[in-house]
């Protein structure tokens, strides 16, 4: 995929909620009633994604891991409950 | 534990153990080594425009330069469809180790935060309906081979057909080995002839004694564990002791 070669760029200012934050190149957004605790986000990206107390995804850092491995823990998540948007063109990444 | 990291591996037995369901061998080519915890599952590449499955990894911990899969290929979706054209030698890109559904003795080395209170099982009660085994299997090899656990380990499967049954000689050979294991098949619709449980699993688990301060580890699909865990907690299991995968 030609996306995972393409590099942040200037970030992009946001309104961060817990569940939503625009970041460099890639808006990564968990949609909580869609994750299921398997917290393979974690794994691949721990300083992008934690759990709440409830056990559910949540963003928290903007900068914390490269676009490729925020795509990466994107499509890691088995229910794909990430969504990822670039923000230079506004498509989504992924689900595809 | 290492985090969890690309990896490729070639394809190298299929075994079909009827029109349902087949297991995949894979070895790794690189990195060539994988460690991993029992239930834990692998997100596989399944389509040039990057879609992922996830898959429980159903062969034991202890071999890590390779893996082994039991997949569904009746859904027919984009994941059983790229399995089953694979050809021996062909290769495959997938991120793993994932998942935290794994033994509560293991949690303390998942990576992130850890649930506030761990709770000692006695015994150990895997549930499992379909495809839903394949998690288990790697369990048991790894609690009875590798760690000698000497602690009850019960295994309940449900499947619909006798004759969809698959590894029940390796567990009748465990059970053998090892007295502390025991191993219930039940199915809902048996032939004539069948002697052992019938029905659905949760007749399974009524007509059999459950052993006190055991841990239950549920996989199947959400109606399975939303049944299994209500017979559960009515016999007077805690919530805190039921487990269940969620994806299936």
């Amino acid at each position: 995929m030609s996306d995972l070669n393409q590099t942040a760029v200037t970030p992009v200012a946001s309104t961060p909620t817990p569940q939503s934050k625009q970041i460099g190149k890639y808006r990564v957004e968990v949609i909580r009633e869609k994750c299921i605790s398997a917290a393979s986000c974690v794994a691949i990206a721990p300083l992008v994604f934690d759990l709440d107390e409830e056990g559910i995804a949540r963003v928290i850092s903007q900068d914390g891991n490269d676009d490729e491995t925020k795509l990466l823990a994107a499509q890691s998540c088995p229910t794909a409950a990430i969504i990822v948007t670039d923000t230079e063109t506004g498509k989504q990444v992924w689900p595809l | 534990m290492q985090p969890p990291k690309q990896y490729t591996a070639k394809l190298e037995e299929k075994i079909e153990f009827n029109s349902k369901y087949t297991q995949y061998d894979f070895e790794l080519l690189e990195p060539n080594v994988m460690e991993f915890l029992a239930g834990q599952y692998v997100s596989v590449k399944v389509s040039e425009a990057g879609e992922r499955r996830s898959y429980s990894i159903c062969s034991s911990p202890a071999v890590q330069h390779g893996f082994q899969l039991l997949v569904d290929l009746e859904p027919q979706g984009v994941g059983a469809k790229f399995l089953q054209n694979l050809t021996f030698g062909d290769s495959i890109n997938f991120l793993g180790p994932l998942g935290r559904f794994v033994l509560q003795d293991d949690f303390s080395l998942l990576p992130g935060k850890l649930p506030e209170t761990v709770l000692p099982e006695e015994a150990i009660v895997l549930i499992a309906t379909g495809s839903g085994i394949a998690p288990f299997r790697s369990m048991a090899l790894e609690l009875l081979q590798e760690r000698k656990d000497t602690r009850p380990i019960i295994l309940h499967w449900g499947m619909r057909h006798a004759e969809q049954l698959f590894w029940e000689y390796e567990f009748a050979e465990l059970m053998e080995a090892f007295p502390n294991f025991k191993f219930h098949p039940v199915v809902s619709q048996p032939i004539a002839g069948w002697s052992l449980c019938s029905g659905r699993v949760t007749d399974c688990l009524q007509v059999h004694a459950q052993p006190k301060n055991a841990g239950y580890y549920l996989c199947g699909n959400e109606t399975m564990v939303q049944e299994v865990s209500q017979v559960l907690t009515t016999q007077g299991v805690q919530l805190e002791n039921i487990h269940h995968e969620k994806f299936y």
